[in-house]
């Protein structure tokens, strides 16, 4: 398998090299000699696809087989090690992880090269650029991380995978992660091919909008999957950490957000063309410097590697991406002139502008802070770290002004919003969140006691702001489309949607970002408790009476554990029986949590077994009582239904005819759902 | 690893790399070269967008979320842009015939 993971790996980085360079000569001649080349660079590009797979193939297959003779196997896996795990191993580790990257870099690259049909001449474009990154990352496993490294010795057993990272979800979040990280490439490809080239109009927006937003939802849930495993197995009672590496793959989300929305005003009124490129390209640049933070040991965190030599490369290819795209933003730059200006301040248009103003606030803020250990060694000799206090400080009023933006932004009209239109809109939105405000404060919330009391409380009042600006959209479309179907409002919502799945797509993701707002919030009203318990003991927290039962241990090839059976009381009636643990993973002598956790709708009862006190032999018990976490979870899933709700094209598209009359087409038009044409 | 199965491995990417070279530089004559993109093409683009903007407007206005005043005007610039498409559109057609 060495043998044929090494070959696959040269093959591939020749292949992607061929397709690189024949690519560039291909599209920079005109004439169909050009076409040829291209097409040749396609076809290399293709089989790169297969040749990475084979590398990657061949080191599952090693792992699979306990092949030792591996350092990489060696290192990562061990024979007691669970399948699902050791399939994980291909992205557990510096070498297989960057081996992923490639190959999953191959497989949007395949994507891309069999749609090329589209638009031959910009896919041939993106195709050079894509086989550029392509080279990158084969050129570091093949030459700097080869996970291909041979043993002198065959041990007998391997040191096993992280005991971190034994977990269901670390099988899935990782190569969701990647899959977002990667999935970037392609707008960043399609972006400067545009621009190279200078390709007229917004078709290549149209293209890899849905790039985008597949991209951007593998990395949503790549983060939502890695905040829960956090929750679940690190054992500290929360879901984020501000960890560097959490950070890194937060700072392409915000970017990509910020692109998501205001790739819109682009594609309806031709503007802010400069400011789209460049989020593109800081959206990428941002998913390359994430890498590096993770796979590179830039930074201290639970989930980065050593430091190693790896990271200068990075640095070096962050800066050739860097001259790259300010030489052919400098030499094009005339051709991103926008169509239109901005009118009013109130209108559609500046509250995109405002979303984007704030979330690249709060991704420089992520980004400045997740850096600023590595800026302080660089100028003062040691590191100072930047901690949760600084983040929440600085994101919770950023993220509360964007939730206020979310709410306003789509009852503005494209162009002007005149003060009449507003209050029409607005009066009733306002006044339910209002109104929910005060129940509140009836209800006990007291915002004036605590800041993180008042942030909940406004956090709460906002989101009914959205929700209901929301369903004001849904309810106002559906009542017009009900007139006009006749038949019931609920059917006229569903078409309503039917007829314009991005936007009321989108909508439904705003949903889901409210109830994870909401669960956030949650965290204002935390409770915790920590306590020696003894069989019998009692541990009181909130609601709930946990009581000691029976302490346990357990021994398998894999792990030894002790686990503490405790009873649980809420208001005095039984009501669940938890079963906290800890294990002692053997290949590597590393002991992990497990985590119980009953969660409802209402709070989080979550309970840690933390081992035995040295001194008393008595199991120590931590509890929190964590509220409304759930709602993060479900959200999330809610985000996930509505980016894939955005992403089915619309039913009974209807085209205007090309040589209509402006005023047929305004009249006649007149009861077409918003977006129908598209 | 069996030297009976090195043999076998080497046999097989050197198939491969035989097949790969063959497919990658022996590609059909129907490569397709596509079309340069025209500014015509472009502002026939444009041209869909303004109508669905129109259209946009127009639904948005019957579901009651603006002021007559300001959907006249809105409709009024929005048809004033598409004007001006048409118009360069036509042109352009007519040069072109």
């Amino acid at each position: 398998m060495p043998l044929l993971g090494s070959f696959c790996l040269l093959f591939a980085l020749a292949l992607a090299g061929y397709s690189f360079i024949a690519g560039i000569f291909g599209v920079a001649r005109k004439d169909s000699a050009g076409f040829r080349l291209a097409e040749t660079a396609r076809r290399a590009g293709i089989v790169t696809f297969i040749a990475v797979t084979g590398a990657a193939l061949a080191l599952v297959w090693a792992a699979l087989n306990n092949d030792f003779s591996l350092a990489y196997i060696l290192e990562h896996t061990n024979r007691a090690l669970p399948t699902p795990y050791k399939l994980a191993a291909l992205w557990s580790g510096q070498e297989g992880s960057l081996l992923f990257w490639s190959w999953l870099l191959a497989g949007y690259g395949l994507v891309l090269r069999l749609r090329h049909k589209i638009d031959p001449r910009l896919f041939a474009t993106t195709s050079t650029v894509l086989a550029g990154i392509q080279v990158f990352f084969l050129v570091l496993v093949t030459f700097v991380a080869n996970p291909f490294g041979i043993m002198g010795s065959l041990p007998p057993d391997g040191n096993g995978l992280n005991p971190l990272l034994q977990y269901p979800e670390m099988v899935i979040h990782p190569p969701m992660l990647y899959l977002g990280y990667v999935g970037f490439s392609l707008p960043f490809s399609f972006a400067l091919a545009a621009l190279i080239m200078r390709y007229p109009g917004e078709k290549w927006i149209h293209i890899t909008r849905r790039w985008t937003m597949v991209t951007w939802l593998f990395l949503t849930c790549g983060i939502a999957l890695g905040a829960h495993w956090a929750y679940s197995v690190l054992g500290w009672g929360g879901y984020w950490g501000w960890d560097p590496v959490e950070n890194a793959s937060l700072l392409p989300w915000l970017s990509g957000t910020a692109f998501l929305h205001s790739v819109m005003m682009q594609e309806k009124r031709g503007m802010m063309k400069v400011w789209n490129v460049w989020l593109v390209f800081i959206t990428f640049m941002l998913t390359i410097l994430g890498t590096m933070l993770t796979r590179g040991g830039a930074v201290q965190s639970v989930h980065a590697f050593a430091q190693s030599a790896i990271g200068t490369w990075f640095y070096w290819f962050l800066g050739i991406i860097f001259v790259v795209c300010l030489t052919a933003y400098i030499k094009n730059r005339d051709h991103l002139k926008s169509e239109n200006k901005l009118e009013s301040l109130v209108s559609r248009e500046s509250s995109f502008l405002f979303n984007n103003l704030v979330l690249l606030a709060a991704c420089f803020a992520v980004l400045c802070g997740t850096l600023f250990p590595i800026l302080s060694e660089a100028v003062r000799g040691y590191r100072i770290t930047v901690g949760a206090p600084f983040f929440n400080k600085v994101m919770v009023p950023i993220g509360l002004f964007l939730i206020f933006l979310t709410g306003i932004g789509p009852l503005l009209a494209w162009r002007n919003t005149s003060l009449g239109s507003i209050k029409r809109n607005f009066m009733v939105p306002a006044a339910l969140a209002f109104g929910l405000g005060v129940l509140l404060i009836f209800v006990g919330l007291k915002p004036w006691t605590d800041l993180p009391y008042f942030y909940a409380w406004l956090g709460f009042l906002l989101s009914g702001l959205v929700v209901t600006t929301i369903a004001s959209e849904f309810i106002r479309g559906g009542l017009v489309l009900k007139t006009k179907l006749n038949t019931n409002l609920a059917a006229a919502m569903v078409h309503l949607t039917r007829r314009n799945m991005r936007r009321y797509g989108g909508y439904i993701v705003h949903v889901g970002v409210v109830l994870v707002i909401i669960g956030l919030c949650g965290a204002a009203f935390n409770q915790e408790k920590e306590q020696e318990m003894a069989l019998g003991d009692k541990l009181q927290i909130g609601h709930y009476t946990l009581v000691g039962q029976e302490y346990t241990q357990d021994d398998n090839a894999n792990y030894s554990s002790e686990a503490a059976i405790l009873d649980v009381y809420k208001d005095g009636k039984p009501l669940v029986r938890l079963t906290p643990e800890k294990r002692e993973f053997k290949a590597s002598n590393q002991g992990t949590t497990m985590v119980a956790n009953h969660s409802t709708l209402a709070e989080d009862l979550y309970v840690i077994y933390e081992g035995k006190n040295p001194d008393t032999g008595h199991p120590i018990i931590k509890a929190f009582v964590n509220p409304l976490v759930i709602w993060i979870w479900i959200g999330v899933l809610v985000v996930a239904f509505g980016t894939g709700i955005a992403l089915v094209p619309n039913a009974a598209a209807v085209k205007a005819p090309v040589a209509s009359a402006i005023a047929v087409v305004a009249m006649d038009n007149a009861m077409q759902p918003a977006g129908a044409g598209k | 690893m069996s030297p009976s199965i090195q043999v076998i491995v080497e046999i097989g990417c050197s198939l491969f790399a035989a097949i790969a070279l063959i497919y990658i530089f022996l590609p059909g004559r129907d490569a397709d070269t596509g079309v340069t993109k025209t500014r015509l093409s472009y502002l026939y683009e444009r041209k869909e967008v303004v109508y669905d903007n129109l259209r946009d407007l127009n639904f948005e206005f019957k579901s009651g979320k603006f002021t007559q005043a300001d959907y006249e005007g809105m409709r009024s610039n929005m048809e004033s842009e598409a004007a001006r498409l048409l118009a360069e559109i036509e042109q352009l057609e007519a040069a072109k015939a």
